[in-house]
């Protein structure tokens, strides 16, 4: 039985993309059909960031009940080797799909989440994928929370800038407590002095009085990262470097999970 | 079908018939006790045929959220079904279903002896 996993966080910046994506493709790096979906429909990333412009249908088009979703999935397995199945599904980037979609009323989001917990039919025991993994909207946007409602784990992308910190703390108790979450978080953009300084155990300890959640993993501040500029998949193209190790550790843990 | 038959089918037939209107009276007797014990002026103001979407997940009390995520999730169930989910006993679903279903929240059929609650995504809007 396949996993349902949504990358979230308070705000914008923290890194949901680039954990989302590298996570899904070492899942598939590892030998697990993967799915990753962007449900960010307010700033849509990852055509950009994967490098597709035309798709049969956008996952738009699948929330809005005028496709299924198999019209929506793109297969990149060609572009990590092989090794697995990496497919994905994309929010329309286009200023207009952008405004209908922050346009949708209650009755229309209701449907909506009706739709992403399908996928569990659908994408997991229908067509074998093991995983999906969701790329989310900052905050408490209804696109977010669907797809936390939807989800079996949270991976929660935090810095440890201050009001991000206060704000991922009240999201816990008061978003992914209430859905009865099984939520992990991620130390984003850590001063690599400093998280060596304070050692593991130390850091674990802290997020644990923090946030009360386990701590799934700790990415220093890589400067390598912000000059790939977002233009390619990390873990794919530097196999060998550190980021690339973390992620094999996070997505081991997530298996495990 | 001989009259000793027909006989014998009519006392049957009248007694299921009393056994499902007593199981309809004990839903609404149960809606009614979990109305006091949740204090019913939070249940009455919210109108009927509402959406159920996160928003209203989230704002709703915790014993209720527990019970609508499950229908959510499994899409059209039994209380029986939602009892296995949650952990919690069949006639407490069962009257926590039909006070959602009070609220506006969740529609209910009934095939047979069995009712099902579902969440009605395309009667509304």
């Amino acid at each position: 039985m396949g996993k349902m996993v949504a990358v979230h966080s308070y705000k914008g910046g923290t890194g949901k993309t680039l954990l989302s994506t590298n996570i899904a493709v070492t899942l598939a790096k590892h030998g697990r059909k993967v799915c990753l979906m962007d449900l960010d429909f307010r700033a849509p990333s990852l055509s950009t960031l994967l490098n597709v412009s035309k798709t049969e249908c956008w996952l738009n088009d699948y929330l809005n009940g005028v496709c299924e979703i198999d019209k929506t999935l793109i297969d990149l397995s060609g572009r990590i080797g092989n090794q697995g199945k990496f497919f994905v599904s994309l929010a329309n980037p286009s200023v207009e799909a952008i405004r209908d979609m922050s346009a949708k009323d209650r009755k229309w989001e209701m449907r909506a989440l009706g739709r992403i917990l399908s996928l569990r039919n659908s994408l997991l025991n229908d067509m074998g994928f093991d995983y999906i993994i969701f790329d989310t909207s900052p905050g408490l946007q209804y696109s977010s929370i669907n797809a936390i409602v939807s989800a079996d784990i949270v991976v929660v992308a935090t810095t440890l800038d201050n009001s991000d910190v206060e704000g991922t703390k009240r999201m816990l108790r008061d978003l992914y407590d209430l859905f009865e979450k099984k939520t992990e978080l991620v130390l984003n953009k850590i001063m690599y002095d400093d998280s060596l300084r304070a050692g593991k155990e130390k850091l674990q300890s802290l997020v644990k009085d923090t946030y009360e959640v386990p701590l799934l993993g700790v990415i220093p501040c890589f400067c390598d990262i912000s000059r790939a500029e977002g233009k390619i998949i990390f873990v794919h193209e530097k196999p060998d470097h550190p980021f690339t190790k973390i992620l094999d550790e996070i997505a081991a843990k997530i298996e495990k999970t | 079908m001989s009259n000793q038959e027909l006989l014998g089918k009519k006392p049957l037939q009248i007694l299921e018939k009393i056994r499902e209107n007593l199981e309809k009276l004990n839903e609404k007797m149960e809606v009614m006790i979990e109305l006091q014990k949740h204090r019913r002026k939070d249940i009455q103001t919210i109108p009927t045929d509402a959406p159920l979407d996160v928003m209203t997940l989230l704002s709703m009390p915790d014993h209720l959220r527990k019970t609508a995520m499950t229908v959510c999730r499994l899409g059209r169930a039994t209380a029986d079904e939602i009892a296995q989910q949650t952990h919690r006993a069949r006639a407490v679903e069962s009257a926590y279903l039909n006070q959602l279903v009070v609220m506006g929240y969740l529609k209910k059929e009934r095939h047979g002896r069995k009712a099902y609650f579902y969440v009605d995504k395309e009667g509304q809007g």
